[in-house]
């Protein structure tokens, strides 16, 4: 559905942070993407997303397909309406100074068809503690509520692939659980998605796939099982290796294994 | 007290169009956190649209006003797309430097364009002067209020009542966020400078209709500096308020303060009620109250 | 252009001087400068009459008894700084006995050279300004023995409207005055002198009021002068064309309906009849020169012999700027300033030929022709002569304006002048 061949991406011309990156995204997958600080999940979906040229990056190499068709250089606007992707950027990105309902009003400006009014009561049906906050602004939401506006935002838009940066970063993790119940639930309802975690713990239990980013390439693919259970994803990632790290040496080894990859 | 009723009352009708010009400015930097220094230079620019529609082809005022501002619009969109558009995502400090620069190169075609004499401006407009004996307004200034408050009217209509007004809000907030939900950021930009030019524009004729018209009529833009930072940079009802404060304060002074001996003290009034005012408020009296979470 | 032409002309000038005459003979050099261009605005009109005028001294007009006169135009931009270095810069190129008469426009570029021209140089010096500072009783020839104006100063001019008002009073009591200014050098010059002058002859000077060019509403100013119930509000430090003297006058004219409003030089002005229309109607105010100049520019010949010639030089050499509208950038808007240039050439060639006569063409010889000029400026102030043993041409007028508002095609233009109503006042001969 939505492929990504041999990125590569540099910003203020010196920068290099992708070097060389293909993925692909199959129809109504949860994928998941997790990798170390600088690792360039975000710039993967900001590249993506067209709004790699805010950040005054450029793509230097490579291509964005969706189906048969690129997207590479097009604006988000575009990307947005030939393609039905949406991206939700990392920390919330809610509109502090407007109302809820503004905010979910505001997603919905790139649409002109006159069913804005129903899909919001819809979508704000899938997230009751917005409900009652409808005329209050965002800014005095909690995180949590700030993140479900922001997946709420993103379904205004209709999207048929969402883009999800992070959407545990500082929530608590009982929120964090409910926030991926409900990612779990847009995807069973049609809605294809990409998962990009630090958290990969609770993101593997809900994904089907996932790669690992290692230095703007991808170092690991497999199934989420596949990957849950890989030791070296395990000891990083996951936090818990069978047996603890003995000594510093060990620890050297594996960064240079990791590098071999 | 008849003076003091005077005093106040000419100087909110005059106020108002310092509202507008504030309004103007304000616009532009929550759009972009840009101060628009050029603001002179678009207001005549805009004057001298509309001068060219109805003094030179002599168009009825109630289709050349509009046809004007649309001009205005016009023309504050094109300055956007050559000199703005280009800095859009970099620091808002670079735009602010980019609106100095324009003013002067603006201020020069002005003058290779129109000279630099005056151009006689009289709209005449119904009298609807208010005379008692004692108190005594003037048609144009109330003609002024009218038109500036409209114009405000309009302003926030089209902000918090359409979808577009929503948008620019949101671009407003945050450029970023707007661009991922599918908000043309750089086309809202565009319509905020549009619709900035247009309001200045009509600042600019009453302005004019006050006087004459002359390309030194940019000075009066620079009123907008202590509207704004007394109302608060990111506020438009600050911005109103901030209008007539400067406004009320330059009468006030005029009025009291000058024949005491204190003579050309009016013009420095709004800058002290302004540092007086930053002392106590440093965002301006109605600046955002940044929502910080604890 | 002005200047590429400037250059071509002084050129040619100077090559054939070269040709024609003997390597040995002494050349007259004069320089002047005149705000063309700058933060005022496009002034070219000094420059032009200017230029056709030492052209015609130079061709028709005979020269210095036949000697050519080697003439520089520098335009200053009305910014003093560039005055003084333009002057520096001519003084260090030139021999003294070559370089015998300068000219410029503005107070601002006096001061900074009063040492430089009075003490050092030594050069006559003639000048636009009016400053009552410079040329008033403070200041006059025995500070500045070099610095001649070309006009009654405005300390005088502001005398000569309160000694105007003192004749015309009508009705009982004091009249009552209120002094509006401008908050610049300009506003304040001359206002003291007025102000004293007015006590003295029994005037009340009810109200001063600076107001500033920046000004956007004249409400306040106009409900003073209402309240301290002024008869006659005299307004100084203006030009005419600029935006808040129309502030002021429409504001005037609806807020103070019986109040006489009254003006000097720069406000008396076919210019004002343009911009201000008819809130200038009736508007009484001091000139230095004849402003007989009808808006629009009447076709038949006026009857000052000065503007008679003034306007047979602009049809004769320029006659694409004289015939052009108002509106035009390159076109005569304002016959004085053309008048005005012509008259610094004529002025130039008058001194020049005296100082030759007498058998002394240096700075001195020129200083002691102008100490001693006693002319009537080609007819210029009605046939009246004037002395110049003030260093100011004390010759003044006053006007008043008509104007009328006339349906041309669709849209209603303001016709009229402003028109002399007393005979030319000699500062000299009044005993202030």
């Amino acid at each position: 559905m939505l492929s990504v061949e041999n990125l590569r991406v540099v910003y203020h011309d010196v920068i290099s942070v992708l070097n060389g990156i293909s993925l692909s995204v199959r129809q109504g997958e949860v994928l998941i993407i997790i990798g170390a600080n600088g690792a360039g999940k975000t710039t993967l979906l900001r590249s993506v997303a067209g709004m790699i040229d805010f950040y005054d990056g450029d793509i230097i190499e490579g291509d964005i397909k969706v189906g048969d068709s690129s997207i590479k250089g097009l604006g988000p606007t575009d990307i947005m309406r030939r393609c039905g992707l949406t991206y939700v950027m990392e920390d919330r990105p809610v509109f502090w100074y407007l109302t809820i309902e503004e905010n979910l009003g505001a997603a919905a400006f790139s649409r002109w068809d006159r069913e804005v009014r129903k899909d919001m009561e819809k979508v704000l049906t899938y997230f009751p503690p917005l409900k009652s906050l409808r005329h209050k602004k965002a800014g005095y939401a909690s995180g949590g509520e700030q993140q479900m506006l922001a997946i709420a935002m993103a379904l205004m838009t209709k999207p048929r692939i969402l883009l999800l940066d992070e959407p545990s970063l500082g929530l608590a993790p009982l929120v964090t659980e409910e926030v991926f119940g409900i990612i779990k639930r847009l995807n069973q309802s049609g809605i294809s998605v990409v998962l990009v975690e630090q958290n990969a713990h609770a993101a593997l239990e809900i994904g089907t796939r996932g790669y690992v980013m290692e230095l703007g390439r991808i170092v690991l693919e497999g199934k989420a099982e596949e990957l849950a259970s890989n030791k070296d994803v395990r000891e990083f990632y996951l936090g818990s290796g069978e047996k603890s790290r003995r000594s510093y040496r060990d620890a050297r080894r594996y960064k240079r294994r990791k590098r071999w990859l | 007290m008849i003076d003091l009723i005077q005093a106040v009352g000419s100087g909110m009708l005059v106020g108002l169009v310092y509202s507008l010009l504030g309004l103007c400015i304000v616009l532009i930097y929550k759009a972009s956190e840009a101060f628009n220094f050029a603001i002179g230079e678009f207001m005549v620019v805009g004057s001298f649209l509309f001068y060219i529609l109805f003094f030179d082809l002599h168009l009825p005022f109630i289709i050349a006003l509009p046809l004007g501002l649309a001009a205005a619009a016009g023309a504050g969109a094109i300055i956007q797309r050559l000199a703005i558009k280009p800095l859009i995502g970099r620091s808002p400090i670079s735009m602010t430097i980019v609106t100095l620069g324009l003013a002067f190169f603006i201020r020069a075609c002005l003058q290779l364009i129109f000279g630099s004499h005056s151009y006689s401006f009289f709209l005449e407009l119904p009298d609807i002067s208010i005379d008692t004996g004692e108190l005594l307004f003037l048609s144009d200034p109330i003609w002024a209020g009218i038109l500036a408050l409209s114009a405000f009217g309009v302003v926030m209509f089209f902000l918090f009542r359409t979808r577009w007004g929503l948008a620019v809000r949101a671009t407003s907030e945050n450029q970023a966020k707007a661009m991922a939900f599918g908000i043309n950021a750089r086309m809202i930009l565009l319509i905020v400078w549009a619709a900035s030019s247009a309001c200045i524009a009509i600042a600019g004729i009453m302005i004019s209709n006050f006087g004459a018209l002359s390309t030194m009529s940019s000075i009066v833009g620079l009123r907008a500096i202590p509207v704004v930072l007394i109302g608060g940079m990111d506020s438009i009802g600050g911005a109103l308020i901030g209008g007539i404060i400067v406004g009320v304060c330059e009468s006030m002074v005029g009025t009291y303060l000058e024949p005491l001996g204190l003579i050309g003290f009016k013009e420095v009034a709004p800058y002290i009620l302004l540092l007086i005012v930053l002392l106590i408020r440093p965002y301006g009296l109605f600046g955002t109250v940044r929502i910080e979470r604890v | 252009m002005n200047r590429r032409l400037l250059v071509v002309l002084s050129c040619v000038l100077i090559l054939s001087s070269v040709v024609l005459s003997p390597a040995s003979a002494k050349e007259i050099k004069v320089l002047s400068q005149f705000p063309m261009s700058g933060p005022v605005g496009a002034l070219p009109e000094f420059g032009w009459g200017y230029i056709d005028g030492m052209n015609w001294v130079n061709g028709e007009g005979g020269g210095v008894n036949g000697k050519k006169i080697t003439w520089f135009l520098e335009d200053f931009r009305y910014d003093p700084t560039v005055e003084v270095a333009n002057f520096n810069k001519y003084c260090a190129e030139m021999s003294r006995d070559e370089f015998i008469l300068a000219t410029g426009y503005i107070t601002g570029g006096l001061k900074p050279l009063a040492d430089k021209v009075n003490k050092e140089e030594k050069i006559p010096w003639l000048d636009g300004s009016y400053s009552t500072e410079i040329f008033g009783p403070d200041g006059g020839p025995s500070k500045y023995p070099y610095y001649y104006s070309l006009g009654a100063t405005y300390g005088d001019q502001v005398k000569a409207l309160m000694r105007w008002i003192k004749q015309n009073h009508k009705g009982k009591g004091k009249p009552r005055v209120g002094m509006v200014y401008s908050p610049t050098a300009w506003g304040k010059d001359g206002t003291p002198e007025g102000i004293a002058y007015a006590k003295k002859i029994g005037l009340d000077v009810v109200a001063e009021i600076e107001y500033p060019y920046s000004a956007t509403d004249a409400t306040n100013e106009c409900m003073q002068l209402r309240k301290a119930k002024a008869q006659y509000v005299i307004y100084h430090g203006y030009s005419g064309a600029s935006g808040c003297t129309a502030i002021f006058f429409k504001t005037a004219k609806k807020v103070l309906k019986d109040v006489q409003l009254m003006g000097t030089h720069y406000t008396t002005n076919r210019m004002s009849i343009l911009v201000c229309q008819e809130a200038y109607d009736g508007y009484v105010g001091v000139a230095t020169r004849p402003f007989l100049d009808a808006v629009p520019r009447s076709k038949t010949p006026m009857e000052n012999p000065m503007i008679k010639l003034a306007h047979e030089f602009a049809q004769k050499y320029r006659p694409e700027e004289y015939k052009r509208g108002v509106k035009d950038k390159d076109a005569i808007k304002d016959m004085f300033l053309y008048m005005e240039g012509l008259t610094y050439a004529l002025m130039i060639q008058k001194v020049l030929t005296d100082a030759d006569n007498a058998g002394d063409l240096s700075r001195e010889g020129v200083k002691k022709a102008l100490d001693n000029l006693v002319w009537d400026f080609k007819g210029m102030f009605g046939g009246k002569k004037f002395s110049y043993k003030s260093h100011t041409i004390p010759m003044m007028q006053i006007f008043r304006a008509e104007v009328k508002m006339v349906q041309m095609g669709d849209a209603t233009v303001p016709t009229g002048s402003v028109n002399p109503i007393t005979d030319w006042i000699n500062s000299d001969e009044i005993k202030w």
